[in-house]
């Protein structure tokens, strides 16, 4: 119910999205036509390459036939070398000789696998340190959890990802270097192939996570209800676990759901540094060739991932604070 | 052609990268002169798609498509030699006729597709006509200007058949062009005239699936992740004098960051021995190289090729008076700028356009002011003209290594007192500013590798007036009706030695009207791994030849 009653506002933030997207892109002075005019390009040549894409057109009457598309499909070009892209087209990219509904269909798995599995990862390790910083507050388990947190929170993910393929991938040759192998070709290789950029992007996200978690941790120990909690003679496992943690992952569930959307949109320099073509590296490829329809795409798709991660949030909130769900269904 | 760039962004621009670079001494030991047979070939490409469509292709024929597609004409490129064009499909490099406006050419015998059937000199008409439709641009079109209707045609799938290209029979081929043109044989060898049988042709899948007439065949295309060639078991090596056809197998691993590749050959272990970079080496990896003896001996620098240049728009300003051009060839810091980008490594200081590599260059330097200029002779120039405090702008793309040659070239104008505002901003738009019709900047770092290695190809695409503008590469804006003259007549030599003088006369009178400074002849280093053999790069195309490379025996 409540994912369906904010369907109207999801869509208007991506008509605004896309619209945006559409309107920047045209600022630029940058033409799309150009580049695939080939050498030497004429003017008549540029003109020609310019109608068939239908980068002729104004830019609101682009935007309306890319709208259109999403429903009816698009159509470029006449005779045998005609293009059709079937509803749902989200645009042609001419680069790619492909639809961007499938560029993105073809990509996604890449970047949720690094993305899921990473995010699963750091959950664990930054919940998990954060927690047990709180309890042994001031001890020598805090100070190095809070020692290795600062130094996550502040390393560049471009550097720690070559120093571990230097470090695990040559000098010590244990994992692969990078390339992407399908889950349904083989959970193994595909798993193994991961290892490497899962840890380094936990190692860096667990920290923030690290942090988070223990200061909430020590805040909510603090609450009356712990004291009474620990009064009625539960154990001090169930305290934690069951009063304390619970309180604690609302905040935590937030962050997560913003860096877990904007992660499926495209880790973009795992995806370089390790050779993995997901939607990050589809989209750096599309900047750097003036590929209009793929930046669309994947802004727009990205865009999608994180609204629907932020439904799901809010979701989790009403089962972890059940006073979040009471108070939408009485209204 | 194609304007280049430094070591940096090249990594990015897509499948110009699939070709590589030049030749090395430190090679030749181990090579045993191309016995080596099977094997599967790795190529570390950090390029993300191949494109396997002739018309859409930009690839120089010692490359990628050149694996899989045969042209009428192509390159014989061997190390410490200047390139020659050679017949592939053809008997003969064609036979001029009416002046040099008609070409002929016949096809060797027996010449087969992977499928078997024969192929025709109406695939070749096909496969030219189609490079004209506007779905299939993105190409090298320079016949497409030449051939009589070529202006207007708008390929066959709309247009019908172009009736400048006559097919007599299946083994020969007549192209009727509307001018004499001399360097036909070159034009023959570019991908469009790969033969494309047209009850086969899909336009919108040939691009991943093409019609292989060379030594392999696409066996499977993932897109933006690998690409396998396999045998084609119908290349019959008898009757094609370039390609070695050496391993079984080459597999193409797209997308590959250019430092973990180049530590990938440095490290060289497992079946990273059978593979090489398709990009350059990064300056950083070069330092480390250099501390490395195992890799030292499988890098391979190319000999000194493509040109970098300081353009000055000849319409702006102070920059309208050739003394004031001249000045600037003075106050140039020619060797600040090798070192900003990379030293002696990177490659030679140039005095010249027509580079090294291309037949009939000539040697010589209308301004000799030595590795750092001439700071004196520049400013007296600047006085005789009038100028005591220019000021110019140059535009420059944002990355850090375009920007360190900038902050070269700022020093070195600085010394004559030439004031320079360096105005960044971001490759595709310093390309359609450079090329555009606004072209609001007076001087700017570029450079270039021809398309093909004629002399040509050096002078006509970056000096013609009718390249000024709607995006042709005459970035200055220099316009001459002599050295056009001189361009139009070299151009219609149909003898290879007599057009060669002409290029080199235009070459320097060019100079003499100072609308460029040459700064650097570049040089480009490639890796391979230690059982990769035959790995060359010549001066022109300062790339590897694919066509030749073969896998030690294990």
């Amino acid at each position: 119910m409540t994912a369906l009653k904010r369907l109207p506002g999801v869509l208007g933030t991506l008509v605004v999205i896309s619209l945006l997207t559409f309107a920047v892109f045209y600022l630029l002075p940058a033409d799309p036509a150009q580049l695939s005019c080939g050498r030497p390009c004429t003017p008549d040549r540029l003109a020609q390459a310019s109608a068939f894409m239908g980068y002729d057109k104004p830019w609101f009457q682009q935007y309306l036939d890319f709208l259109g598309g999403i429903v009816t499909g698009r159509h470029f070009g006449a005779g045998r070398a005609a293009v059709d892209c079937a509803a749902p087209c989200f645009g042609w990219s001419f680069r790619l000789n492909a639809p961007v509904t499938r560029l993105l269909l073809d990509r996604a798995p890449v970047t949720f696998s690094i993305a899921g599995g990473a995010a699963l990862l750091w959950l664990v390790i930054g919940v998990g340190a954060g927690v047990l910083a709180a309890v042994r507050r001031g001890t020598a388990i805090d100070r190095s959890a809070m020692l290795l947190s600062t130094v996550g929170v502040s390393a560049p993910s471009y550097l720690v990802g070559l120093l571990g393929i230097l470090l695990f991938g040559f000098t010590l040759d244990m994992v692969p270097v990078g390339g992407y192998i399908p889950l349904a070709e083989s959970p193994v290789d595909w798993a193994w192939h991961l290892i490497l950029p899962w840890t380094v992007l936990a190692l860096l996200n667990a920290a923030v996570y690290a942090r988070l978690t223990r200061g909430q941790m020590i805040e909510v120990l603090g609450e009356d209800y712990i004291r009474t909690a620990r009064a009625k003679g539960l154990r001090e496992r169930r305290v934690i676990g069951r009063h304390g943690l619970r309180n604690v992952l609302i905040p935590v569930v937030t962050v997560f759901g913003l860096d877990l959307g904007t992660l499926l949109g495209g880790a973009v320099i795992t995806e370089r540094v390790f050779s993995m073509q997901g939607l990050g590296a589809l989209l750096i490829d599309a900047v750097g060739t003036v590929d209009l329809p793929v930046i669309v795409g994947v802004t727009l798709f990205s865009a999608l991932l994180v609204i629907v991660a932020n439904v799901l949030v809010d979701l989790v909130y009403s089962v972890l604070d059940p006073r979040v769900g009471k108070e939408t269904t009485s209204r | 052609m194609r304007r280049t760039r430094g070591f940096t962004a090249v990594a990015l621009s897509a499948m110009l990268l699939m070709a590589g670079c030049g030749a090395n001494a430190a090679d030749d030991s181990d090579d045993a002169g191309g016995a080596g047979k099977g094997g599967k070939l790795t190529v570390l490409s950090a390029s993300t798609d191949i494109n396997f469509d002739p018309a859409k292709s930009q690839n120089l024929a010692i490359t990628t498509l050149g694996l899989v597609l045969r042209r009428l004409t192509t390159w014989d490129i061997q190390p410490g030699k200047t390139a020659q064009v050679v017949p592939d499909l053809a008997t003969d490099t064609g036979t001029a006729s009416d002046d040099g406006k008609t070409w002929t050419f016949t096809l060797k015998d027996g010449l087969k597709y992977a499928d078997g059937t024969a192929i025709t000199t109406a695939d070749i008409k096909y496969g030219v006509e189609r490079s004209f439709a506007a779905e299939l641009s993105g190409g090298l079109g320079y016949h497409k200007g030449l051939l009589i209707g070529g202006d207007t045609y708008q390929g066959p799938y709309t247009g019908g058949d172009l009736a400048s290209i006559e097919t007599p029979d299946d083994k020969t081929i007549v192209f009727k062009l509307k001018a004499a043109y001399g360097d036909w044989p070159w034009i023959a060898s570019m991908p469009a005239f790969t033969p494309v049988p047209k009850a086969k042709d899909d336009p919108k899948a040939y691009s991943q699936n093409p019609v292989a007439s060379g030594p392999y065949q696409v066996s499977s295309y993932q897109q933006g992740t690998a690409v396998t060639l396999t045998r084609n078991p119908n290349w019959d090596a008898a009757t094609d004098s370039v390609r070695t056809g050496g391993p079984d197998e080459v597999v193409f691993q797209l997308g590959q960051d250019a430092t973990v590749a180049a530590q990938r050959l440095i490290a060289d272990s497992g079946d990273d021995r059978d593979a090489f970079g398709a990009g350059f080496v990064p300056p950083a990896q070069l330092a480390q190289i250099e501390q490395n003896a195992s890799a030292k001996q499988r890098l391979v620098t190319s000999d000194a090729g493509a040109l970098s240049y300081l353009a000055l728009n000849t319409r702006r300003g102070a920059l309208k008076d050739v003394k004031v051009r001249q000045a600037i060839q003075y106050a140039v810091d020619k060797s600040a700028y090798q070192v900003a980008t990379g030293g002696a490594a990177g490659g030679d200081l140039a005095t010249t356009l027509i580079t090294p590599g291309i037949p009939g260059r000539a040697e010589y330097d209308l301004y000799p002011a030595g590795e750092s200029g001439d700071v004196a002779k520049a400013k007296q120039l600047l006085a005789e003209a009038g100028q005591t405090a220019l000021s110019l702008t140059l535009l420059s793309e944002n990355d850090q290594q375009s920007l360190a040659e900038a902050q070269a070239i700022q020093q070195g104008l600085q010394r004559a007192g030439i004031t320079v505002t360096i105005k960044p901003a971001d490759e595709t738009t310093v390309t359609d500013t450079l090329t555009g019709d606004k072209p609001d900047f007076d001087i700017a770092v570029s450079s270039w590798q021809p398309d093909f290695p004629s002399a040509n190809g050096n002078i006509q695409p970056l000096f013609a007036t009718s390249e000024i503008g709607g995006g042709g590469y005459n970035i200055s804006r220099y316009s001459n009706a002599e050295v056009d003259r001189l361009i139009e007549q070299a151009l219609a030599t149909t003898d290879p030695a007599a057009a060669q003088a002409l290029w080199a006369q235009a070459d320097k009178r060019i100079l003499q009207d100072a609308p460029v400074v040459p700064l650097k002849y570049n040089k480009n280093s490639f890796l391979h791994g230690s059982n990769v053999q035959n790995f060359f790069v010549a001066a022109f195309p300062a790339y590897p030849n694919y066509l030749k490379v073969t896998l030690k025996n294990r």
